[in-house]
């Protein structure tokens, strides 16, 4: 009676175990890429994409996406855990670059960020540059007329509105206006809406999400300090083993050539009426190496 | 032929029964005394259920507590106690009485056999093939003695036998218990019931304050 | 999307029941250990395990993710963001509250059962098999309950798994990534289909458990 019992809890276990392995195997041909990413580009869909279009002429790749925040996704990759990083907080990774676990990557897209806010706008910043804006909402903070929501966790987003932050010269942190929520960018908006307040945000999830965000406005989205740059990475062979370095280089140069770019280019035109991303073509002027390198700056 | 040699149990730190001397031997004994006073705990020690703090329990001469587990349950099936409260098992009811007959490997045809007689002598041949949980409480008590009957134990201890049984139950089980009686077989039982005890028993065990007294001609 | 979605689901119930099977291999035995005597170091081991019930299914993930990555000490095994991983990290998840529910239903059918059928002649193997065969409906309830913890759960299968389209993307983290790209009314879609498969397992279950 209990030997019975016994053989079949093995039976179901070794019958489940060899359905897993058929469905792990069939996931697992020929190469695996993995890719972290931040959460804001994985969101749109756009890697998806892009992802659908390689396989289209590598059928026997398997491309995995982890979307985490750009700090995580940077960290993780450095951990070995990945093949290769997108990544939009260039002072994050000045360190991964500096330290050699990343090689030199290249931009492949950018947009800008948006600063959102009530549609009142208490603090005044519609039309201002994003630094005096910055300024303006702590001023306004202060004196009772203005809350703040932030992202406040390992993202490109986060790291960059702590830049503005410090160029406009202030420090909100710790004031009562300002929250510190640890979230996403999709809930960061949503609290953003149901408070009132202000936040930073990228384009692409605000449009997402613009038609649940009825008191959320678009009121700065102009300045150089707001160009939001997209750049990938290959993790170094030569610091981490293990690194599919050479099925990896075949994907950057898949998103860096003109079929690639032209994918972000018009990405979300259909649904959006506007793309959500400007490819980077090659940095032609060295406008966007430029804004990359004066990122990197705020350590 | 059961006797507790000096016997004190615990449960947790405080006895519950203390240094107690008796010998259960053919006949019936009643074994008697208020709520909480450690009737239940006494059976079950003679049942071999318990182990004693200190002390002795030994089973027509030997004691199991001694041997090793396997010896130990061989002895354990001279001795049968039946609960208080029926527990059942999942199944038939013919399932619950050939239960104590299946541990013990007898031949299948003579599972059939011997369940058929304990229902008869129970009176519950009708419900042999009802589910054994969704019984009363008192059909339940009757599946139970059947169950300990099917084994025929040389000493079977029951605790409070008649407590759900109505009365035509309970005269039925005085007279299984008296043919019991004539057979030798040794008898304990734990009752409220001082009609039964007076009925039936030979001697007569009073429990109370963790020691019991013996008294041989009621 | 259908297809997809019919993906994710199956394969949320492949890898929580993979995950429920071993854990419940290991955790009824040892639940069965932990009440076959009373011992003192035996009930401290229980309140240990029914504390660790409530441990963040996060905190599971990461101590699993430190250990999986290429830079930790199992790294080599290169699981980490595979299903396997998934199902190493959810049975661990789930071993404590089916250890912690199966030793709740022994101690109660130990008390009655294994005591009636030591009394009636049963060797104390015998009277254990009978134990875990009479306990086997509430058993199985253990068991299911592991399981839908392990399917409705999140931290494990975003921290181990990594969310990844077609390969460990699974119900809980679909409906997270949905609700991050906005689309509501999909998520709510996918969590009333995961109340559902929950639902039809559990109800099946139960009727199992009562026939047998």
């Amino acid at each position: 009676m209990k030997m019975r019992w016994v053989a079949i809890a093995l039976a179901v276990i070794v019958a489940v175990s060899i359905l897993f392995l058929f469905i792990y195997r069939r996931e697992h041909y020929e190469g695996t890429l993995r890719i972290t990413t931040t959460t804001s580009l994985y969101a749109t869909g756009i890697l998806d994409k892009l992802a659908e279009e390689f396989k289209q002429r590598h059928p026997n790749v398997s491309i995995q996406f982890i979307a985490v925040g750009s700090g995580e996704a940077l960290r993780r990759a450095a951990q070995g855990d990945a093949e290769i990083v997108l990544s939009h907080a260039p002072n994050l990774e000045k360190q991964y670059l500096d330290d050699g676990t990343l090689k030199p990557g290249k931009i492949f897209a950018y947009n800008y960020f948006i600063i959102v806010g009530p549609g009142d706008d208490p603090a005044g910043i519609a039309g201002m540059d994003p630094v005096n804006a910055m300024a303006a909402i702590y001023a306004a903070g202060e004196n009772g007329k203005a809350v703040f929501v932030s992202r406040a966790d390992n993202s490109g987003t986060y790291a960059r509105e702590l830049v503005l932050w410090s160029l406009a010269g202030v420090n909100p942190l710790g004031k009562s206006w300002y929250l510190e929520l640890g979230a996403d960018m999709a809930q960061t908006l949503m609290v953003a809406n149901e408070k009132e307040a202000y936040t930073l945000s990228d384009i692409s999830t605000y449009l997402k999400f613009s038609s649940r965000l009825g008191e959320l406005k678009s009121l700065v989205d102009k300045g150089d300090m707001l160009i939001n740059v997209y750049s990938v990475y290959v993790v170094n062979p030569a610091k981490i083993i293990g690194v599919n370095e050479g099925l990896a280089e075949t994907f950057v140069e898949f998103i860096l050539s003109e079929e690639g770019q032209k994918i972000i280019d018009s990405y979300g035109i259909t649904e959006f009426g506007k793309p959500l991303f400007k490819a980077a073509k090659g940095d032609l002027t060295g406008e966007l190496k430029n804004a990359w390198e004066n990122l990197a700056k705020f350590g | 032929m059961i006797e507790l040699k000096l016997v004190s149990f615990a449960y947790v730190s405080e006895d519950v029964i203390r240094d107690v001397n008796l010998v259960f031997s053919p006949g019936v004994t009643a074994v008697v005394g208020p709520n909480g006073s450690g009737k239940t705990t006494l059976l079950k020690l003679a049942a071999v259920i318990y182990r004693p703090r200190v002390g002795e329990v030994l089973i027509d001469g030997v004691n199991p507590w001694s041997m090793s587990e396997k010896a130990r349950a061989s002895v354990r099936r001279d001795v049968v106690y039946v609960h208080e409260k029926p527990i059942m098992l999942r199944g038939s009811v013919a399932d619950n009485v050939a239960y104590g007959l299946r541990v013990r490997n007898v031949p299948a045809d003579e599972v059939v056999v011997k369940i058929e007689e304990a229902l008869e002598a129970l009176g519950i041949k009708h419900l042999a093939h009802e589910k054994a949980q969704t019984l009363s409480v008192g059909q339940q008590q009757k599946v139970a003695l059947a169950r300990a009957l099917a084994v025929r134990p040389r000493n079977l201890l029951l605790d409070e036998p008649t407590a759900n049984l109505d009365k035509s139950g309970r005269e039925n089980f005085m007279e299984l218990v008296k043919e019991l009686r004539r057979k030798g077989v040794c008898i304990a039982v734990a009752t409220h019931d001082r009609l039964l005890a007076m009925e039936l028993m030979d001697r007569l065990v009073l429990v109370e304050n963790r020691t019991t007294k013996f008294i041989k001609n009621p | 999307m259908w297809q997809e979605i019919a993906e994710v689901v199956t394969r949320s119930i492949l890898i929580s029941g993979t995950a429920t099977l071993f854990a419940a291999f290991w955790s009824v035995p040892i639940a069965m250990m932990l009440t076959a005597k009373d011992s003192k170091f035996r009930v401290a081991l229980l309140d240990v395990t029914n504390t660790l019930v409530g441990v963040p299914t996060v905190l599971v993930g990461l101590v699993l993710y430190l250990l999986f990555s290429r830079s930790g000490p199992l790294g080599f095994l290169g699981i980490l963001y595979t299903p396997t991983s998934i199902v190493i990290g959810e049975a661990v998840l789930i071993t404590p509250i089916i250890i912690s529910l199966s030793a709740l239903v022994l101690r109660e059918t130990k008390a009655k059962v294994w005591e009636m059928a030591v009394s009636i002649g049963a060797t104390e193997r015998q009277a254990s098999v009978t134990m875990v065969a009479e306990s086997l409906p509430r058993l199985l309830m253990a068991i299911l309950l592991g399981f839908n913890r392990a399917i409705g759960e999140l931290g494990v299968a975003l921290m181990l798994g990594g969310n990844i389209k077609g390969f460990t993307r699974v119900m809980t983290t679909a409906i997270a990534l949905e609700v991050s790209k906005g689309e509501f009314e999909l998520a709510l879609t996918l969590g009333g289909i995961l109340l559902l498969v929950t639902f039809t397992i559990t109800a099946i279950v139960g009727k199992v458990g009562k026939v047998r």
